[in-house]
């Protein structure tokens, strides 16, 4: 059969591609939880109206990230709702007085240095450009975990950027002429 | 779309160390490593294989007994002008010079280590990792949050201690300022220098201390026939530690430091 | 294979094979968190440096000075907490068994940093125990540079390291300094003048100091020997530049019960049955020949505390851990150029290791006398004498001690403070007994060819990172190094960096080789480890033989 062999090579095209598309985003990441099922909504609307009333910045300008538990047990002490979330969170982390594993979407390698409040405050960027619209949401979305660098497939989800890798940043950097030395965003 | 353009005029941090203060003492090496995250040496490591971005050397006026007189130099990355020879030769692109601060910056990620800027540097400034930095267990608590750690295989050299930079820029956005204040931005060396020999600031900055002291008599620059137009300048009232930086002085025995 | 290359699969594996290779497994990643500064004095010699730790949550990162900067020494102790040398278990129950088993013999503490809080507590529990208390040096002088307008100095270190170094900075622009020295140390590069002498020939250039030109302009001169304090008070300097060291005010019962201060050279022969030694913040190390000297012959028991295994624990029948500077709340003894009393703590940076001892908490439960809260019943007594400022790190106020509490005198002291009593009088210098000193018989040069210089500084233990300066460079030399100069060197056959064996009449030591122009022919520079100073002093002679 003179057929046989560009059958055999486009089904494996077509195996390899199927591979590739469809199969590897499912192996590659990992889906992980976050250890409290979080709703931001909730917490806008009780307990502070902007990001910066959780997501503090300390007097030096360094950005304090994820609130420490002892943010936390300053209202939960007791519960507060009818939620198993909450209950769950109140008897795993604010009784022992453990700290909750947060997994950061944004998280970034250890050789580069992002200052929030310069993007904030010198560039005047909304929270919301890379973040998505989070402060809204009503639960944590999973988090997907590259098997490999183990990184996050993205910020948010779907809903706010992608993946904050070094192209991303590049991309506005060179946009708005802020393109100056490596250094500046590597430490 | 990001508002706000660039609106600092562009700076040039440069030192001006005063080699006739120096005692040689070596604070500056050890809080260079102790700020740098630059690892203690690892096992068998000599001055050639070891990792120093500062490094005091000593220096002699060649005499016998009674004639000789010794000094101090402390070298580190000279911070060249634009034409830096370790820029021309890195075929990673790995190196640049900062238009804005002037500054030399090493990019160890992108770094190949192939270590032609060790060759290309008539400063000797640079060092290679040639294994993974090791510290004793629990001394990694000890480490600067603010610069991270090299891996083995790659070059680094001194960047002005980039890290207290970005800080003094966090601090200064804090506060809605775009200069920072010069009291925010002094690296390792220059803070723990007990005689304090070593100056730093903004050359550009005809009001600055090292502009100033840049200019005064007795001040110099190293190999300045080479042309590289370092940003560090020093300065001895005596001649003939000004005549040693202009040529090294070959065929000494040994030169300790 | 055609068909992977046009999926995400491949471009996505290079670039997490990427990423992965910088979160290289081998690399430590610095812990985050809030950077915060806390202050606290430096412990590590009697300068006392002003220190501003930079620390993430608690923990510090950075030492830097108040003012000023810090000796390389002072900026990395924070790393000394996980030295691999230190010390960290000892045989407590047995150590306490065999000193009990020995009470009513002859028992001596020795302190190699005293004029501290501590150094009270030994001395209490020596007197209730009829035991001695021994210091290197009787009755140390101050001296004030601030006074001085021409110093001579013979090999004393003045510009590096030696006194407060803050001090001697600010000094430094108004007095003319000699260095007579038989190597151009660092001071003696500093020095206007540098007098190039013969190593081992400085009790003979004392001698000869009424000869020179610039005698009569000299306001001090320092040096050690017993020829110095003579010098200095016939060129007139006691009561101008030289004083007695001045303490801090102690609560009164501690005076009425100490034992007093004896040298430890002035100790007999074979008198001690029981032999404390306190090493941990030594600023001197004394040869182990001459303290088996004084040990009883039979049976001797011989207890260090030390932080890590390189001084007496090598020799000792028991080596207890302590903690050290920045682990555990001590005061600092006043340095050689206080004339006027200070007082300051040194208050810890991290947790205190757990599994320690102190020699003052041993002595105390040995002798019943209470020592568990002497820092602060010392503080009270400052505070009760009303004299004097503090001087607080972290603002640079100074307030007078009348207008502090008793607690918030402590609380000002503990976070980082300076107690100065800046209008006492000063106290006249006491001339001591001449010091005995071990006369070296006189050796034949043919046999040990070399006169030994001694490395200036002892350092107990240092920061793994004085790497830097010992080892990735060749600034200091490293304290197991011995400095020839390029003849000598070869006639011995050793080269740079090689090992070779140092050898004195006492034995021998493996060294390692820096072959160094700079070292005078016919001298031998010898590195401060204990080791090297257990077979060679200042001034010994030695041999070096290859290996």
């Amino acid at each position: 059969m003179k057929l046989r062999g560009p059958i055999v090579f486009l089904a494996g095209v077509l195996v390899a591609l199927g591979a590739g598309w469809a199969g590897f985003p499912r192996l590659i990441y990992q889906t992980r939880r976050q250890p409290v099922d979080f709703s931001h909504q909730v917490h806008a609307e009780k307990a502070g109206a902007k990001c910066e009333d959780c997501h503090a910045y300390r007097a030096d300008g360094s950005f304090a990230g994820v609130p420490a538990l002892d943010k936390c047990s300053g209202c939960h002490t007791a519960a507060m709702g009818s939620t198993v979330a909450e209950k769950n969170f109140i008897d795993q982390y604010v009784t022992p007085q453990r700290e909750p594993e947060w997994l950061v979407y944004a998280r970034q390698p250890e050789n580069v240095y992002f200052s929030h409040i310069t993007h904030t405050k010198r560039g005047n960027l909304k929270c919301e450009q890379c973040h998505g619209n989070q402060g809204a949401s009503n639960s944590l979305p999973p988090y997907q975990q590259d098997r490999i660098s183990g990184y996050s497939r993205d910020i948010w989800g779907h809903a706010g950027r992608p993946a904050m890798t070094m192209d991303a940043c590049v991309a506005c950097h060179r946009q708005s002429h802020l393109e100056h030395s490596c250094l500046d965003c590597h430490k | 779309m990001i508002a706000q353009g660039k609106t600092n005029v562009a700076a040039r941090y440069g030192m001006s160390i005063d080699v006739d203060r120096c005692n040689g003492c070596g604070a500056c090496m050890v809080a260079c490593a102790a700020e740098n995250n630059v690892p203690p040496a690892a096992n068998g490591a000599t001055e050639r294989t070891g990792l120093t971005w500062i490094r005091v050397y000593r220096v002699d006026n060649g005499g016998e007994g009674n004639e000789r007189r010794s000094a101090f130099v402390p070298m580190l990355c000279q911070h060249c002008g634009k034409d830096a020879p370790c820029v021309a030769v890195c075929p990673q692109q790995a190196v640049d010079v900062d238009p804005a601060t002037g500054i030399v910056g090493q990019m160890p990620e992108r770094c190949l280590g192939c270590r032609y800027c060790m060759a290309a540097c008539p400063y000797h400034a640079r060092s290679f990792n040639w294994s993974d930095p090791a510290w004793p267990a629990g001394m990694e608590k000890t480490l600067n949050p603010d610069v991270a750690p090299r891996m083995r295989g790659v070059v680094e050299k001194c960047n002005l201690c980039q890290g207290r930079l970005h800080t003094a820029k966090a601090k200064a956005a804090m506060a809605g300022r775009v200069e920072i204040d010069p009291a925010d931005y002094v690296p390792a060396c220059v803070e723990a220098c007990p005689t304090r020999a070593i100056h730093f600031g903004n050359l550009n900055d005809a009001a600055s201390e090292v502009a100033q002291e840049s200019h005064r008599k007795g001040s110099f620059r190293m190999l300045e026939a080479l042309h590289t137009d370092p940003k560090i300048y020093y300065q001895s009232k005596k001649d003939w530690v000004r005549e040693t930086a202009s040529a090294p002085r070959p065929g000494k025995e040994n030169a300790r430091g | 294979m055609a068909g992977a290359v046009l999926t995400p699969a491949p471009w996505r594996l290079i670039t997490d094979t990427a990423l992965w290779s910088e979160n290289w497994p081998g690399v430590p990643r610095p812990a985050r968190g809030e950077i915060r500064a806390r202050f606290t004095t430096c412990a590590l010699c009697p300068a006392g440096c002003a220190v501003r730790a930079r620390c993430v949550g608690e923990q510090p990162v950075l030492l830097t000075g108040v003012s000023g900067g810090l000796c390389p020494f002072g900026l990395s102790a924070h790393h000394l907490p996980y030295h691999p040398a230190r010390l960290r278990k000892g045989p407590v129950a047995e150590a306490t068994a065999a000193v009990a088993g020995k009470a009513g013999q002859g028992i001596a503490v020795l302190d190699l940093n005293p004029g501290r809080t501590a150094s009270w507590s030994y001395r209490r529990a020596m007197g209730a125990m009829k035991g001695a208390y021994l210091t290197p040096q009787a009755e140390p002088f101050a001296y004030d540079l601030s006074a001085a307008r021409t110093v001579l100095s013979i090999g004393t270190p003045l510009l590096d390291g030696w006194g407060t170094p803050s001090k001697v900075n600010a000094a430094r622009p108004n007095f003319r300094l000699i260095q007579a020295e038989a190597m151009e140390s660092r001071t003696a590069m500093l020095a206007e003048q540098w007098i190039p002498i013969a190593p081992g020939s400085e009790s003979a250039f004392a001698k000869s100091i009424p000869q020179l030109e610039a005698a009569r302009e000299l306001s001090l001169v320092l040096g050690e020997g017993p020829e110095i304090a003579e010098i200095n008070q016939r060129i007139g300097a006691f009561g101008k530049t030289v004083f007695g060291r001045s303490e801090a005010v102690v609560p009164e019962t501690w005076t009425r019960e100490a034992a007093a201060v004896t040298a430890f050279a002035d100790v007999p022969d074979h008198s001690i049955a029981v032999l404390l030694i306190d090493e941990t913040p030594a600023t001197s190390y004394i040869p182990w020949h001459r303290i088996e000297q004084k040990l009883v012959r039979d049976n001797p028991v011989v207890v260090t505390f030390a932080a890590h295994r390189g001084g007496y624990a090598r020799h000792a029948q028991f080596a207890l851990p302590t903690a050290m500077y920045p682990e555990v709340l001590d005061d600092v003894a006043p340095a050689a150029d206080a004339i006027r009393p200070v007082f300051r703590l040194a208050a810890p940076l991290v947790a205190t290791p757990t599994g320690v001892v102190s020699l003052a908490e041993f002595v105390g439960t040995l002798s019943g006398v209470p020592v568990a809260n002497v820092l602060r019943e010392r503080a009270d007594a400052i505070h009760h004498a009303g004299q004097g400022t503090l001087h607080t790190y972290a603002d640079r106020q100074r307030t007078a001690v009348k207008e502090l509490t008793a607690d918030a005198f402590w609380k000002g002291l503990n976070e980082g403070g300076e107690w100065t009593w800046e209008d006492a009088k000063p106290r006249a210098a006491v001339m001591n007994r001449a010091e005995v000193r071990p006369v070296e018989p006189v050796e034949s040069p043919a046999d040990l060819p070399l006169v030994a210089i001694s490395e200036p500084h002892y350092a107990g233990l240092v920061s793994p990172l004085l790497t830097k300066l010992y080892q990735e460079s060749n600034l200091l030399l490293a304290p197991n190094r011995i400095a020839l100069h390029p003849k000598d060197a070869r006639d011995a056959g050793v080269v740079d960096g090689g090992r070779a064996m140092l050898q004195t009449r006492l034995g021998k030591c493996a060294v390692e080789v820096t072959v160094d122009a700079a070292v005078p022919a016919g001298a031998v520079q010898v590195g401060s480890a204990p080791g090297i100073q257990d077979v060679c002093g200042h001034a010994a002679r030695a041999k070096v033989v290859s290996v």
